[in-house]
């Protein structure tokens, strides 16, 4: 389960500690994506939109931050435009779905890459150590993490696929889209999963005595600040509470 | 003797083995549930996701079940989920609702040996009301809830307040037990059907 020879992830540019990014990631789901907060917390709404698109910059992703940038503007400006000429029907439904959905989650689907492009396995479990959680979580959660592409991907080529058999909604066959889907999806991944753990079992993960690692994380003075703006928010919303 | 003492012990503890297979479960659960959820766009269709997640979550769930053998596995498991369901932006209320749905559903596959049929199907539509988390908000506050999300347009806005209406919150709540049951045992004959003779169960 250790990817640290990977070079994509060696070459990164701008380090943050994965415990500072696992706290932007809850705070621009909770504040940005769910709207916890009310009003106030409003204003700060599109400044932690753009946190990840400047982690994705620091991180050497222009690319990706760029196409994500395009999308954002675009489908913001495209819904008021929605808006504004009091659009209806089905032709709004489907502007909504397609454009609603991109600019709501795509900051946070941006950070969650971000999170994942950016952190080795390794030092993703030391963060969590350090969190001092069980682990029982982290076993789990190393192991999601590690999957969640793998899983991603083979749910696509088994789409494509089946799209060639002309199971897909609006296909020929779209009633059997449960079943001629799902079965070969979830017989790929168990298979592939059984060999991960056998994988991760013979390099000792699970055993009696206690497990080291080598990855050096800390805290420097880019996730002090980070963390002094995720921090705002939440003060906002503890006052609005308590008040 | 202290040997035997020793394995038994280690029997009930949860292994690397268990916890390798709850994370690649919740990974595959959690796509099946995002892929589903694209759906609640459109606003029919929400409410109807308290009925299609349970129902085709059900398959993932019943494979993972033959797996669970030890108490733990089924109450890490909820919770990730509501974790997981927590940071794709349904607020805090999943995470609280897995820790309490996933112990008790837990408990109850416990009494029956993770073994019975009858307490794996139950344990399932319990742990499904783990669903309901994510619709909460709506009731306690729609107004609240919608403040934040007027780029959504009013339409949006007003079908689904005419969905969530508050006498809809039991249906919701059952909605989510039931189709957890029969997503079971949709699961359960999916895995006489195919994963039994493929092997992997």
């Amino acid at each position: 389960m250790d990817d640290s020879n990977n070079p994509a992830k060696n070459n990164r540019g701008l380090y943050l500690d994965p415990r500072t990014k696992i706290l932007f990631l809850i705070t621009i789901t909770t504040f940005a994506l769910g709207g916890a907060g009310g009003r106030r917390v409003e204003m700060l709404a599109p400044v932690l939109c753009m946190v990840p698109f400047l982690l994705l910059i620091t991180a050497k992703r222009f690319k990706t931050a760029l196409v994500g940038i395009i999308l954002l503007f675009a489908s913001s400006i495209l819904l008021e435009f929605a808006n504004k000429i009091n659009m209806s029907g089905l032709l709004y439904y489907l502007v909504l779905g397609s454009f609603g959905i991109l600019s709501r989650f795509l900051p946070c689907i941006m950070m969650g890459r971000y999170l994942m492009e950016s952190t080795t396995v390794s030092e993703f479990n030391a963060a969590m150590k350090k969190l001092h959680i069980s682990d029982k979580v982290i076993i789990p959660l190393s192991v999601m993490f590690r999957f969640f592409p793998t899983v991603m991907d083979e749910a696509e080529s088994i789409g494509w696929a089946m799209k060639m058999r002309g199971i897909s909604l609006g296909g020929k066959h779209a009633s059997k889209i449960i079943e001629y889907r799902m079965v070969p999806f979830m017989t790929c991944c168990v298979n592939i999963g059984e060999e991960l753990s056998a994988a991760a079992l013979t390099r000792g993960l699970g055993g009696e005595v206690k497990r080291t690692n080598i990855c050096k994380i800390g805290f420097r003075l880019q996730d002090y600040f980070s963390v002094a703006l995720c921090l705002i928010p939440w003060i906002l919303l503890i006052m609005d509470v308590v008040k | 003797m202290d040997g035997v003492t020793n394995q038994r012990k280690s029997e009930e503890k949860l292994g690397g083995k268990d916890l390798i297979n709850i994370g690649i479960y919740a990974a595959i659960y959690c796509v099946i549930m995002t892929s589903i959820s694209m759906l609640g766009f459109i606003p029919i269709m929400m409410p109807m996701l308290a009925v299609l997640c349970p129902l085709i979550g059900g398959i993932t769930m019943m494979l993972f079940y033959t797996k669970v053998k030890k108490f733990g596995m089924i109450t890490i498991i909820t919770v990730i989920i509501g974790a997981f369901l927590w940071i794709t932006g349904m607020g805090y209320w999943p995470f609280i609702f897995g820790i309490v749905c996933g112990s008790v559903a837990d408990l109850v596959a416990k009494s029956g040996n993770y073994l019975s049929k009858k307490k794996t199907v139950l344990s399932h539509g319990i742990m499904n009301i783990t669903i309901f988390g994510c619709f909460l908000p709506l009731y306690l506050d729609i107004n609240g809830y919608f403040a934040t999300r007027t780029s959504f347009g009013s339409e949006y806005v007003k079908a689904l307040s005419d969905i969530f209406k508050p006498w809809t919150a039991p249906i919701i709540l059952l909605c989510s037990f039931i189709f957890g049951i029969f997503g079971a045992l949709l699961g359960m004959s999916f895995l006489k059907k195919h994963f039994e003779k493929a092997g992997i169960v």
